[in-house]
């Protein structure tokens, strides 16, 4: 499989094998930073990837107060990605979805 | 063609409109990428905004001049953020039902904003328009950011790869604004473009087919980015690459982690070493002697108030004050190291390590907000999304190391191994981690057989420079909250401490403050336990009473032996660094003989049981009083049967 003609399932196959970090899946399979990152974008928007924001505890002000809550004022963490409110880097933890059934 | 749906409500502006005539242009684009501000820079901010008919989305409308005729006038829509034209949220519904309306409603062209700081990103958007025939021209902004990140665009390369015109510009500076409207006029007069690619349909298309689309999709993307964007200078490895080839390698990583974190207790322990002599002169010389002087002077030199302030408060808070200095700097090492990025990367090289031992990889993050303070961290076990993987990490959080007992570390240590300080307090910190491992396999056992470990992928920010400003801001925050921490129970366990110092046990001699330490009810009370912990080699009142104390908190227990050995010496005999003495003399009674490696039982035992009672109310809070009372009895089985350990063997060999 080239990961020129088949990016996106050299991703998800780079994934699939234990890479990391990001710089370990372009790596991997030689794409850029940028594509490898748009490409699990795409995959966690499929469905195939299942992304989850990590962050330490809550602040005191609530869900309100945090970056990742949203804009109703509601929980944000644990949600399938980063509040889109979100304007600095954030940790988010990726998991390859299991196959339905 | 006409204009698209009108906008309910809120018109904002003179002339928000190009008449129903006019022809209507699309602006999309995925969020953050200065859509808005683009819009605002061609219409003069002129708009009407209003919910899209049936739906609570924003959308704004404006007229564009796209040259000073007014028959070249448009009616510039303004989309919601859109990532692609396969709706996931009523804003890309809106975007999709604009962008591919039929007739009438369709839009004469689109406008798509693209970041070129991230340029794949942006450009899934033009990949599905490009499917199509509707005129598209992608406008490219944060050129600027792009290039601070040495990436460097060629718009025209650019504009061959996508078949269609490229403008670059900076909406924030209103430049690029006439090459957009001249561009937009062209595509305009050109008409309909020439289809890239025709996909399958998506409602013919087979579920197993979408990763072959995106792949068709990405490849085109992908071609485009690199033969458009170049990385400055060629050198596409940057100086982060090339550390991270060692600080997140499998083996060289965990061993540059382990000796940065030995670099740091060791620069902590030696640096800070004379001005805590000097902070310990200063608290048992002139604060202790003024205080008494002044007690003495007003009538109450001989009364038990003395002996709370002097002995208690003065004693107690002054011990932990001449910490400042060394958890400051340890503070200040810390913050230096996330502010360099260099954090991240033992994260990485933490999670590895857990994922191949079978635990859940991202609770490498609890466990290392746990080494600062366990309470945070048992909230932190919140980001884990099984229930049993946040019973297991809110079972292992006890065991890391938080600062508050590397106080008593650091006493013993410079105490009892002066020359070697800084490696023990390491060992105590490696120790931790091989706790939380071995408990955690052992828990994982006999708990789950089946615990899976879920993947982590960072994406790892460049190291930088650190700045002092941030650094020592970090700094003065997590000492402020350690005092406060600190301070609030020192007091108030200085107080019952003393209360319990100063009440006879049951059939000793003397009243209520004048009674020797000795035989007060404090004492009697860790008597009746001392038996137990004979065999650890620290069964000696003083030692378990400050056990007891520990339970309470761990920043109270150097408080409650420098109270317990200033009661139990008149003052006129006491001298800066006597505490070291006393408890070499007791470590050595208890011991009999093997003072050192009572001392280091003593420290695996202070280790491994109970944090604090801070701890577990937020335990209780997370996993309920069953699993919180199941974690004591296995925190106090772990401490004894270690420390009974260390020093039965370590006596045989020392």
């Amino acid at each position: 499989m080239s990961a020129e003609s088949r990016p996106v399932t050299a991703v998800l196959a780079a994934l699939q094998g234990g890479a990391r970090s990001l710089a370990e899946v372009a790596e991997r399979t030689g794409l850029g930073r940028d594509v490898v990152d748009a490409a699990i974008t795409h995959l966690v928007r499929l469905g195939r990837l299942e992304a989850e924001e990590l962050a330490i505890g809550c602040p005191s002000a609530g869900c309100g107060g945090c970056a990742s809550g949203t804009a109703e004022g509601t929980a944000g963490c644990r949600s399938s990605a980063p509040s889109t409110r979100r304007s600095g880097p954030v940790l988010v933890a990726l998991r390859v979805s299991r196959p339905p059934g | 063609m006409s204009a698209a749906p009108t906008p309910s409500c809120h018109e904002s502006g003179a002339v928000a409109t190009a008449g129903p005539d006019a022809a209507v242009v699309a602006l999309a684009g995925t969020p953050n990428v200065g859509k808005s501000s683009l819009f605002n820079t061609v219409t003069g901010a002129r708009r009407t905004v209003g919910n899209w008919p049936g739906t609570t989305v924003e959308v704004g409308r404006g007229a564009w001049d796209l040259g000073g005729d007014p028959a070249r006038r448009v009616t510039l829509v303004d989309l919601p953020g859109a990532y692609s034209l396969d709706a996931m949220s009523p804003d890309e519904e809106v975007t999709r039902g604009v962008v591919l309306a039929q007739g009438e409603e369709a839009p004469s062209a689109v406008v798509v904003v693209t970041s070129a700081a991230h340029l794949a990103r942006g450009l899934y958007l033009v990949a599905q328009l490009r499917e199509r025939t509707i005129p598209v021209v992608v406008a490219l902004t944060m050129l600027d950011v792009a290039q601070r990140r040495g990436l460097d665009t060629d718009a025209a390369v650019l504009a061959d790869e996508l078949g269609c015109p490229v403008v670059a510009l900076d909406p924030r500076r209103r430049r690029g604004g006439g090459q957009l409207a001249a561009a937009v006029q062209a595509a305009l007069v050109r008409g309909p473009l020439e289809p890239r690619h025709t996909p399958p349909t998506s409602e013919s298309e087979p579920a197993g087919d979408e990763l072959a689309l995106a792949d068709e999709r990405f490849s085109w993307i992908a071609r485009a980015v690199e033969r458009a964007q170049r990385h400055a200078g060629g050198a596409r490895r940057t100086f982060s690459d090339r550390v991270d080839r060692w600080a997140t390698a499998p083996v060289v990583g965990p061993l540059l982690f382990l000796a940065v974190m030995w670099a740091v207790f060791q620069v902590t322990t030696v640096v800070a070493a004379p001005l805590q002599d000097a902070l310990d002169s200063f608290f048992a010389g002139p604060v202790a002697d003024g205080a008494d002087r002044l007690l003495a002077w007003v009538g109450l030199g001989e009364s038990p108030v003395r002996g709370f302030v002097v002995d208690g408060l003065i004693a107690g808070v002054g011990m932990l004050l001449t910490f400042v200095p060394l958890m400051a700097l340890m503070f200040l090492l810390l913050a230096v190291l996330e502010d360099s990025g260099y954090m991240a990367r033992a994260a990485v090289v933490t999670d590895r390590l857990m994922g191949r031992l079978g635990l859940p990889g991202r609770a490498f993050l609890p466990l290392v907000v746990g080494f600062g303070c366990n309470v945070p961290a048992i909230a932190a076990t919140r980001i884990l999304s099984q229930a049993r993987h946040r019973l297991l990490t809110a079972l292992l959080v006890p065991f890391t190391s938080c600062t508050a007992r590397l106080t008593v570390y650091v006493l013993l240590a410079t105490t009892f191994f002066p020359e070697h300080a800084g490696s023990v307090v390491f060992a105590m910190y490696l120790l931790s981690i091989v706790l939380v491992v071995l408990v955690g396999l052992l828990l994982r056992g006999v708990l789950w057989r089946a615990l899976g470990a879920e993947p982590l992928v960072l994406d790892l920010p460049p190291y930088q420079r650190p700045t002092a400003r941030l650094s020592l801001a970090v700094t003065w925050l997590r000492l402020k909250g350690f005092l406060r921490t600190a301070s609030g129970i020192i007091v108030a366990t200085v107080v019952i401490v003393w209360f319990l110092q100063s009440v006879p046990a049951p059939g000793a001699a003397g009243t209520f403050g004048a009674v020797p330490v000795e035989d007060s009810v404090y004492a009697a009370i860790a008597r009746s336990i001392a038996p137990v912990l004979a065999p650890a080699g620290f069964g000696e009142w003083q030692t378990v009473s400050a056990l007891i104390v520990g339970f309470i908190a761990k920043e109270a227990v150097i408080s409650s032996w420098a109270q317990t050995y200033a009661l139990a010496e008149p003052s006129s005999e006491r001298e800066p660094g006597v505490l070291g003495q006393q408890l070499l003399e007791t470590f050595t009674a208890s011991s009999g003989g093997h003072a050192g490696v009572a001392v280091l039982a003593f420290m695996v035992f202070l280790l491994a049981y109970t944090p604090c009672v801070a701890t577990l109310a937020a335990q209780r809070r997370e996993i309920g009083l069953r699993w919180t009372a199941a974690g004591v009895a296995m925190q106090l089985a772990v401490a004894y049967v270690l420390a009974v350990a260390v020093f039965q063997v370590g006596r045989l060999l020392w």
